[in-house]
């Protein structure tokens, strides 16, 4: 028993660790893998050996989407124009609203703080089809910038909570100094709040840097025009057409994923520490 | 003198006043505009037989809600939502868990290549994810053909997504793995407060394996277990996007979830009114979730 008891010391060995954690690792990632491998791969390739790597390579659908076609570069182009966007307002103006929340004395300062706060509580798709009327007595739909105040405005609540609290723990002397230097506040905000705040600022920029680059609902709901589409609403599309084969799709998502990727994998701990961080806070 | 010195104060408070409603008008504006707003509206419009168009006078009471829960689809829509939700949480989280217990331990060889590979689905859009595995369950080329092929031999095709019977599952194992990796690394933060002493005193006193994790590791993680079931049932009342790309919510409504139902029903057919109160009955669902995991799970920790 005692003997027992001593061997099975909570864990178990770290080879075995390894050996079930790399099956779980390749069973995880074989998606991925199948997706990358099949944009290298012809349309015969694909139905003869759909799991294997290519042979030959091949570069047909890539030469068809980068090079031949409009398409990838107008998704991408929007993609990238409605998550600056997003990052933008939700920057300054989260930053700018969680100053005067936590570091300004005025009536209704906490009422104000429940308003926002209040939000988190409801889910997009409540608002989706009032937000559409609302769009469209605004003369927003079909616009990039519909998609961006949107996605800003729900993005905000968790965005002005961060940089609240952020702000509260920033110490009272720090402000006292720089009134005494002849600050003013906004003095104080400028040169010292937003430089001590740069690691809320990356945490709140990845978070929404994801939220935007994936967000599907929103963009479907306002733009109707291919010409406008961000990447997932282009790839649906793409991925839609009777004549695409799997090799173009793959090939498609390949590329669509690749500035995620890239973004990913070169910032991993910051992005998971990030995300996770405001899950935990929210 | 002294109205001299209070006009003067009253300037400066005014300038603060201005300064204030500058800093904090734009997000106001916004949200109030986009999220409040359109909020307020769903639950009035929810009340209504309106197409979007011209006065809102067809006022109904509640026959919108009576009306859904007395469409089938809506019933199997709400009853896909709530099997995401069991699933998730006895198969997800679980496995997720012994996830983290299997590598979360700080300095383990790979650890972090591991995470980094668990994790990533998470971060891509749900709807590559759902043409992605589009693919993998293709009815030509995909790995259910592949293996009935291998075993049966002749040419089989095996279309899980247009099946009735099996294309609920096939989305569930797509949803998870998308967010596996998510509630892992949610539990490998929770394992870091884990104390090691306590770990130790236990074994000591003669416990096993399952007793440690249960009566010491757990506990002691709690909260990062209550967020991760908060998360996972929010999550699987506002599953839309890997449904719309794997099927739109087909075959024959089959794999429908609230959202999908909601648009399909709601936006597509331009039923504000009703579309607005099935909004409403999502956000109840949580709302009501939201009220009873504070007062009895949040609470009593």
């Amino acid at each position: 028993m005692n003997k027992l008891g001593r061997r099975s010391k909570i864990e178990f060995s770290d080879l075995y660790r390894f050996i079930i954690g790399l099956i779980a690792g390749i069973i995880m990632f074989f998606p991925i893998y199948l997706t990358v491998v099949g944009g290298f791969k012809s349309k015969g390739q694909i139905f003869v050996n759909p799991f294997g790597l290519p042979n030959p390579l091949s570069l047909e659908a890539y030469e068809a989407i980068l090079i031949r076609g409009q398409a990838y570069w107008t998704f991408l182009f929007n993609s990238v124009v409605v998550v600056a966007g997003v990052l933008l307002l939700i920057l300054t103006f989260s930053m700018t609203a969680g100053f005067a929340i936590s570091r300004l004395s005025f009536k209704g300062n906490a009422l104000l703080y429940n308003f926002f706060i209040m939000g988190m509580l409801f889910p997009l798709t409540v608002a989706i089809l009032p937000l559409y009327l609302q769009m469209k007595s605004l003369n927003l739909l079909g616009s990039r910038a519909g998609v961006i105040l949107a996605e800003a405005a729900f993005n905000y609540p968790l965005s002005i909570f961060i940089f609240t609290g952020f702000f509260k723990e920033i110490p009272r002397d720090l402000q006292d100094a720089c009134y005494i230097d002849g600050g003013g506040p906004l003095m104080f905000f400028y040169r010292i709040l937003i430089p001590l705040s740069r690691p809320v600022i990356a945490t709140v920029s990845i978070i929404v840097f994801i939220m935007s680059w994936n967000q599907f609902l929103l963009p479907l709901l306002v733009l109707s025009d291919s010409s406008t589409f961000t990447i997932p609403l282009g790839v649906m599309q793409f991925q839609g057409q009777f004549t695409t084969g799997w090799n173009f799709i793959m090939a498609f998502i390949t590329i669509s994923i690749l500035p995620m990727a890239v973004f990913y994998f070169t910032l991993q701990r910051q992005i998971v520490s990030g995300l996770t961080s405001g899950a935990l806070k929210g | 003198m002294n109205t001299r010195i209070d006009s003067q104060k009253a300037h400066i408070k005014l300038k603060e006043s201005l300064m204030i409603i500058m800093l904090v008008a734009p997000a106001l504006i916004i949200f109030t505009t986009f999220v409040v707003i359109p909020v307020i509206q769903a639950g009035y419009y929810s009340f209504f037989k309106w197409k979007g168009l011209g006065p809102l006078n067809d006022f109904r009471g509640i026959e919108n809600f009576i009306r859904a829960f007395n469409h089938p689809v809506f019933i199997t829509a709400l009853m896909n939502n709530l099997k995401i939700v069991f699933l998730s949480l006895f198969l997800q989280l679980p496995t997720a868990f012994l996830l983290a217990l299997l590598i979360g331990r700080k300095g383990f060889f790979g650890s972090m290549v591991f995470r980094g590979l668990y994790f990533f689905p998470y971060v891509l859009a749900e709807i590559v994810v759902g043409i992605i595995w589009k693919f993998i369950y293709d009815p030509q080329y995909g790995i259910p053909t592949f293996f009935a092929r291998l075993i049966k031999g002749g040419d089989i095709q095996i279309g899980l997504l247009g099946n009735l019977d099996y294309a609920f599952t096939a989305i569930f194992i797509v949803i998870f793995w998308k967010y596996i990796g998510f509630h892992m690394i949610l539990y490998i933060a929770g394992l870091q407060g884990v104390p090691k002493e306590l770990e130790d005193a236990a074994v000591i006193d003669g416990a096993n394996k399952f007793q440690v994790v249960l009566y010491v590791i757990i506990p002691s993680m709690w909260s990062a277990i209550i967020i991760s079931v908060f998360l996972s049932v929010i999550g699987s009342f506002n599953v839309f996007d890997i449904v719309w790309a794997m099927g739109q919510g087909g075959p024959v409504h089959s794999t429908e979830t609230l959202v999908t139902y909601l648009y399909n029903f709601g936006f597509k057919r331009f039923a504000f009114g009703y579309g607005s109160a099935i909004a409403i009955i999502i956000f109840f669902l949580c709302l009501i979730f939201n009220i009873f995991y504070q007062k009895y799970v949040v609470a009593e920790k």
